[in-house]
């Protein structure tokens, strides 16, 4: 292959053929199996991410960029032939201004290693998807990526002030900078974010930090119903915006026995925290709490680290407690991801659940009531094509529940290949096709021989 | 259940996530390669077991075992568990590497990977022992590094070639006597020092032993590790018999190596009565003044809380994350990515500006990269002060 020849004299053993060696590439965290890649190339500079993307562009050999490899969707594998660049030798930190709130990163730094380093000046970098864990930098900004904190500061959008680009033709662009503010026509920073790797590749990116707050209170409730549940948080929102608001049903309270034990009757519970300073953290929790009580059948409050970790923990590690009530060996969790306004959040809830039972569908239900987020994790025999029409019928269901309520097909997760057509269904319900006809005008300005990420989003 | 059900119930369970990859020590040494990272090793064997035209010995051998990624996998996937099948799947198809091959059969042969027992027993001259149903079995482990580190300059020095030698040796195996005289000096005075001081614990606690001497065979080590599993039960059959004709009740050990396979994994190769101990159980506990950055071995922290057991003795500076590896179990095959680690670690451990204190001869080895770096031993010799006596187990 004549990229191939090309690129190796310039990335040396960082260019891998070998088919042991490729395999690995063809997958992530979806239940998607991509093509076998051609080469996989392992970039350790800018500048050998502009040489890839010349030589790949006077070829025309597709390109995937991969970080972590933990999209659910099929975001990061390749649907065509072509080759797979993953940004992982990318990982360096190479600067953080408390003055200027921004800390610039190199696209390969996991969040969670990005998360330890703030941690020693008291700060942190709010995005903080369940995957934070394997998830990179470059990777969350193009998924556009939200996490439990999403109620007190929205998404990976809110967070990200600038990026450094390279293009399909290896062309290096800036998209913003480290300042909090800037009008400068189009927002190209914001283009970027959520593209899933099909307009350019982020080589850097200036990301928005901010102090960690002093004090955190961790608060459970039990309800009754969803729609109990809903009218607690309206009322709390109306006064106190929580730093984190987490809905689970009793599938998920099931699967973590030992970190949350409930009371009978109970539904659904919240999770919530309060945040403040040592003298307004413990007023926060009371006033959120007094509310509560008017709907929860009961409430639990604590300030213990320890407590209060075991319990964020077993949140944020639903995932895995939830693949442990797996009933078959190699049945795979597939994530629902869809968004509704906040209000919207119970009756959506409602109709899912309507439409889990006549579906025939085992799932768990939870997610971010502060931000209208609702996640399904359903088990999923991905042998058995009864069981996936099944799960696709479940997930075209929620998909149509979420569009009707004025929400979206995709919350955080993206579409990659896995919710293309439930993109089309909602610009059609919307009646909005114009939209989807704009979006594929940007990708053919940016990419016009269409080699990142192709077949992805649309074809 | 066969070797490559095992796997498939172990990888089977896995759902890609990543999580594994962002802990395990050999992907960054290994250059982000991915097949040398733990998701790629589960990758591998779910794709092996499909197809077996693949050669997956690379991703297979280059793990560590450290385990790592067992404590952060939301499936309960053991990418450490998934290589070492894969290891044996592939030493019984006769495709392990030609080094792993020789390394087998001049352990069969000699009872010592370089034929080197005698050399090995030579730093307990002038010790006396007694009570032989006590044993003190070194396992040659402290020993053998002083050779190991040589026989990685030799093989730096044959390159490309080193298959060819590997082959020359299994073709020729006197030939091994070439290494008798090929070891590390000064690491063979630290290691029989430490040795010494072992003994001299153990003696300051009333304890009676007895030795083996020349006699005394390498556990095994290599052979379980790199996949070899019919060789290595016979090998256990014989340690044991070995034992038993010694009149042998309890074994002292004093690698958490040897410790582990005596322990743990003899007993299911073979009839193996014997009681197994670690030398630190027999010495009481400590309380160590001065502050330390103990680098706790992934081999302790799989059975018990090393760091809480060192932190009854040792004021020490506590790791973030207990399972981090010295690189070691790399060394002889994958030489480049054991020093990346094993960099690294003596990296972060550096950083503390506290002296180092390890607890397994093979870390103490690797890690070893200037003068701040002890055996645990010639710290709990140097300090008298007993405080009480309590077992870890
Ligand atoms: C257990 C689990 C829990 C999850 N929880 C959440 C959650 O709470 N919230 C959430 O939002 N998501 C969640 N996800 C989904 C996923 O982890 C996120 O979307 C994550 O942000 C993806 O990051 P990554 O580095 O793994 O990206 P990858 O999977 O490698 O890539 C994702 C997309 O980004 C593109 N990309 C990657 N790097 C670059 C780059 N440098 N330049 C341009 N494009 C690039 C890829 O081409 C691909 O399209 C979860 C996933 C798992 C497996
Ligand atoms: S952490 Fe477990 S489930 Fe995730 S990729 Fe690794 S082995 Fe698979
Ligand atoms: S045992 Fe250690 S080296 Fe092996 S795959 Fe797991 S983390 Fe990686």
């Amino acid at each position: 292959m004549e990229f191939i020849d090309e690129i190796r004299p310039i990335l040396g053993k960082y260019v891998i053929t070998k088919k042991e060696d490729l395999i690995p590439y063809m997958n992530d965290a979806s239940y998607f199996t991509g093509e076998m890649p051609q080469a996989v190339l392992l970039p350790g500079s800018t500048q050998d991410v502009q040489n890839i993307m010349r030589i790949a562009y006077k070829y025309d050999v597709p390109v995937v960029v991969k970080g972590g490899g933990s999209s659910l969707t099929g975001s990061s594998i390749l649907k065509t032939e072509g080759v797979v660049m993953s940004m992982l030798r990318m990982n360096h930190i190479l600067d953080l201004n408390l003055n200027d709130k921004c800390v610039t990163a190199e696209p390969g730094v996991r969040l969670d290693d990005l998360e330890r380093f703030l941690e020693k000046y008291d700060h942190f970098y709010p995005p903080d998807p369940a995957s934070s864990r394997a998830a990179t930098v470059g990777g969350s900004i193009s998924t556009n990526a939200g996490g439990l904190r999403g109620v007190a500061y929205g998404v990976t959008k809110d967070w990200v002030l600038g990026l450094e680009v390279v293009l399909a033709d290896g062309t290096l662009v800036k998209f913003g900078n480290k300042t909090l503010k800037r009008s400068l026509g189009y927002d190209m920073t914001a283009l970027m974010i959520g593209s899933e790797g099909t307009l350019g590749v982020i080589t850097k990116a200036y990301l928005k930090i901010w102090p960690k707050p002093e004090r955190i209170a961790r608060i459970l409730a039990f309800f009754r119903t969803i729609d109990d549940a809903g009218r607690a948080i309206a009322e709390i929102k109306e006064h106190i915006i929580p730093e984190m608001a987490e809905f689970m049903d009793k599938i998920s309270l099931d699967s973590v026995p030992d970190a949350i034990k409930y009371p009978q009757g109970t539904n659904y519970a919240l999770l919530l925290d309060a945040s403040g300073s040592k003298e307004t953290v413990q007023r926060r929790k009371e006033d959120i709490e007094t509310i509560l009580k008017k709907y929860a059948i009961e409430t639990r409050s604590t300030m213990d680290e320890t407590e209060m970790n075991r319990i964020y923990q077993a949140r944020k590690g639903l995932y895995a407690s939830i693949l442990k009530l797996r009933e078959k060996e190699g049945e795979y969790i597939v994530i629902g991801d869809i968004v509704v306004p906040v209000s919207e959040l119970p009756s959506a809830l409602k109709e899912i659940e309507i439409a889990r039972d006549q579906d025939g569908i085992r799932a768990a239900l939870f997610g971010h009531i502060g931000d209208g987020n609702i996640h399904a994790n359903i088990f999923a025999d991905l042998s058995d094509s009864q069981s996936m029409e099944r799960v696709n019928k479940f997930m075209m269901d929620m998909a149509m529940i979420s569009v009707r309520h004025g929400g979206s097909v995709s919350a955080e997760h993206g579409i990659g290949i896995e919710k293309k057509k439930l993109l089309v269904e909602e610009m059609r319900f919307n009646d909005n096709m114009r939209t989807l006809e704009l979006m594929k005008s940007v990708k053919k300005i940016f990419d016009p021989k269409n080699i990142l990420n192709r077949g992805n989003i649309f074809d | 259940m066969t070797k490559l059900q095992d796997l498939i119930a172990e990888a089977g369970k896995c759902v890609n996530c990543g999580f594994c990859e962002s802990v395990c020590p050999t992907l960054p040494a290994a250059g982000f390669l991915s097949t040398k990272g733990a998701r790629g090793r589960v990758d591998i064997a779910k794709f092996f077991y499909k197809d077996d035209s693949i050669d997956p010995s690379a991703s297979f051998y280059s793990c560590v075992d450290c385990y790592a990624c067992l404590t952060v996998c939301p499936a309960g996937v053991n990418a450490g568990k998934v290589s070492e099948i894969g290891r044996m799947i592939l030493a019984k198809q006769g495709k392990a590497p030609e080094i792993a091959k020789m390394i087998v059969e001049l352990t069969m042969r000699y009872k010592n990977p370089l034929g080197v027992r005698e050399k090995c027993a030579q730093w307990a001259r002038g010790i006396e022992f007694d009570a032989p149903e006590t044993l003190l079995y070194t396992g040659n482990m402290y020993q053998l590094m002083a050779y190991l580190r040589k026989f990685g300059k030799l093989r730096k020095f044959f390159g490309q070639y080193e298959v060819q030698l590997a082959s020359f040796i299994r073709k020729h195996p006197s030939s091994v006597s070439i290494f008798r005289d090929l070891y590390d000096k000064a690491m063979m005075d630290k290691m029989n020092g430490y040795l010494i001081n072992i003994v001299k614990l153990l003696k300051q606690n009333g304890i009676k032993f007895g030795y083996l001497g020349s006699e005394e065979p390498y556990p095994g080590t290599f052979i379980y590790d790199l996949g070899f599993e019919d060789e290595f039960r016979d090998y256990a059959r014989y340690v044991s018999e070995l034992f038993r004709s010694k009149g042998v009740k309890r074994i002292i050990t004093v690698d958490p190596h040897t410790y582990e396979l005596l322990k743990y994994i003899y007993p299911r190769y073979t009839e193996f009565n014997f009681e197994v101990v670690y030398y630190m159980d027999l010495i009481g506990t400590h309380k160590i003044s001065g502050k330390y950055a103990v680098h706790t071995p992934c081999h302790f922290s799989r059975y018990f809380d090393f760091s809480e057991y060192v932190g009854r003795m040792f004021d020490v500076n506590v790791e973030e994350n207990p399972t981090r590896c010295c690189g070691g179990p790399d060394e002889l095959l994958f030489p480049e990515i054991s020093e990346n680690i094993s960099e690294k670690r003596f990296n972060e451990l550096s950083k503390t500006g506290l002296p180092i204190v390890t607890a397994c001869p093979i870390c103490y080895a690797n890690l070893a990269k200037d003068d701040s770096v002890t055996d645990i031993s010639s710290i709990l010799l140097a300090d008298g002060e007993r405080v009480s006596s309590a077992s870890v187990h």
